[in-house]
């Protein structure tokens, strides 16, 4: 009994030596640096203005300007749209193109990982790649549309069709990651299921829609809310393909935040931008825990 | 649609597989044969499909200023994935053993700090790198990408210690050997596949990096994603050198991306939240 008791007190000693040079050093880069951000979205800090970084005479200030600044409104409501349209792509396309792939067969097994190239690549070469895609002169789809008598405008410098274009470079470099864990929750599919149902004379559509889709309708819903999550970071092809504009139509919020940081030297108003950012990722990050414990309890 | 699996797949569908791919991949693989014109090539119109290759593009980088944003590139990926895989293997054991409660709040305390958008960690950063001097340099990269690295390993590595069967280190420890003795003998090197697998993924997470890197470094330090993005200049797009710089930049990814294929999901979601 108390060689246990020595071997547990070792075991809590060697647990605090292991954990806290982490715990240590991820406060100071990442705690620190998180307080550090509340601490200037407090002020009304300019980097041309030096003294400002300590001003809290006014500390609400730039959180009071938020709901009055379009821009900062528009960029909340480009990001909806972007992440809206994307996410329902992905997982969609993503279902789909599991379907397909969804068969035990060795050439197919190979094929799979072909399909997660996408993700995989560097964000800004995905960026470059569809930069491609959307000029003109060198472009393989603009060469295509001629070829059939299509004339076809501008994407990524149109008002109407600039935040589609991102839409689909993000469709296409995302919808591998849906793709992958749809695959993986249609293996757990007992496959006794679907043959009782064909031998009882159901067809391949009944048995998706009362078989197949009610067993990955949760990874549906959870592979859409962590795409939800990371569409803010979006940055890349935002930031090679359009440059948030035309105008400021494909002006997300995290390009807005930039902007003000890097470009109009207002760190103090961006952090105030980024807290918020930071909070509605946060709400939905717990939405995704909340919804997969839920299921967890379920099953 | 989806019926019971088929032992192998049916003509059609592998046609169907095959045409798929090559819709999706195309844009890829367009970009890596550009890589190969020259840049009158490029230009022509209609594109030929059939030409001589040449390297002319690749080795104009290897002369050129690319080269030492690659090393840079190289560096502050690995520096960074040894820093956070010495400081979080042991940190990971250590909370896959820990019964004690706060563990999951911990857990997911750390897991924020991957959750925020990077915007959020490059105001402080900038801010204080200006002040302390680390702007612009590989030390300054390799600590924000741990900043990033050393919660994906704690989170990957948990279930791959939680794998070791405790009756193992039950066993040596009665025999009197110390719990870090049990680590570094016994448990690391059954989960060595796993710490492969998880550098693997936090040089790709540090190595895919563009926007700290833009933000955060100016010349000395800056990043091969940085420096092919600065063939798109003014004067006008150097195409020919973009495809070759961009298609250097994914050449390390796909092939340790085939590499650990297999951890790539718990990887790639220990980004945003478990479900």
């Amino acid at each position: 009994m108390s060689g246990e008791g020595l071997v547990d007190a070792e075991r809590r000693r060697f647990n605090r030596i292991a954990l806290a040079p982490s715990l240590i050093v991820l406060f100071v880069i990442a705690g620190l640096p998180a307080i550090y951000l509340v601490v200037t979205s407090l002020t009304p800090f300019q980097l041309v203005n030096p003294g400002s970084s300590t001003d809290f005479s006014s500390p609400l200030r730039n959180y009071r300007l938020l709901p009055g600044d379009p821009r900062f409104v528009n960029s909340l409501w480009v990001q909806a749209k972007l992440s809206f349209w994307g996410v329902l792509l992905q997982v969609l396309l993503g279902m789909l193109l599991a379907l397909l792939l969804h068969t035990q067969s060795r050439v197919v097994e190979f094929a799979r990982t072909l399909f997660l190239i996408p993700m995989v690549l560097p964000p800004i070469v995905v960026a470059i790649i569809w930069k491609l895609i959307y000029t003109p002169d060198i472009s393989p789809l603009y060469y295509a549309a001629s070829l059939l008598n299509v004339t076809m405008p501008s994407l990524t410098s149109s008002v109407d069709f600039a935040l589609t274009a991102i839409i689909i470079a993000d469709t296409w470099e995302w919808m591998p990651f849906t793709f992958l864990m749809v695959l993986a929750a249609l293996q757990t599919i007992p496959e006794e299921f679907s043959e009782a149902a064909l031998v009882d004379g159901a067809n391949r559509l009944q048995i998706f829609f009362y078989i197949t889709l009610p067993f990955i309708t949760p990874i549906l819903v959870i592979s859409g809310m962590f795409r939800l999550i990371d569409s803010v970071k979006a940055f890349p092809l935002v930031f090679l393909l359009t440059g948030g504009g035309p105008g400021s139509v494909t002006e997300v919020t995290n390009y807005y935040a930039y902007l003000l940081a890097f470009d109009f030297n207002e760190i103090g108003y961006s952090s105030s931008v980024t807290i918020v950012m930071l909070l509605l990722v946060v709400a939905v990050s717990l939405g995704v825990v909340w919804m997969g414990r839920r299921r967890e309890a379920m099953a | 649609m989806s019926g019971p699996v088929r032992r192998s797949a049916s003509p059609r569908r592998l046609v169907a597989i095959g045409v798929t791919l090559i819709v999706l991949l195309s844009p890829f693989l367009w970009l890596l044969q550009m890589s190969f014109k020259s840049n009158d090539l490029i230009l022509q119109f209609p594109p030929p499909l059939i030409f001589t290759p040449t390297l002319q593009n690749y080795a104009s980088l290897w002369q050129g200023a690319f080269a030492a944003s690659f090393v840079n590139s190289l560096m502050s990926a690995s520096f960074s994935t040894a820093l956070a895989l010495v400081l979080g293997v042991p940190a990971a054991y250590a909370l896959s053993r820990w019964a004690g409660r706060g563990k999951h709040a911990l857990s997911f305390a750390i897991l924020v700090t991957r959750m925020a958008p990077p915007i959020a960690f490059t105001i402080p950063f900038f801010l204080f790198y200006r002040w302390i001097g680390l702007l612009d340099t590989v030390t300054g990269l390799v600590l924000v990408y741990t900043s990033f690295n050393l919660p994906l390993v704690i989170w990957m590595m948990q279930p791959f210690f939680e794998t070791v069967p405790s009756s193992l280190e039950e066993a040596a420890l009665v025999d009197g050997a110390s719990t870090r003795v049990v680590f570094l003998q016994i448990v690391l090197p059954m989960v060595a596949p796993g710490i492969a697998a998880t550098a693997i993924l936090c040089f790709l997470y540090a190595w895919n990096d563009f926007f700290f890197a833009l933000i955060l470094t100016r010349t000395n330090a800056r990043t091969a994603p940085v420096a092919v993005v600065n063939f798109m200049n003014y004067e006008g797009w150097e195409w020919g050198k973009i495809a070759a710089g961009g298609s250097l930049v994914m050449a390390p990814v796909l092939i340790f991306s085939l590499a650990v294929r297999r951890y790539l999901v718990s990887g790639l979601t220990a980004g945003a939240v478990k479900g």
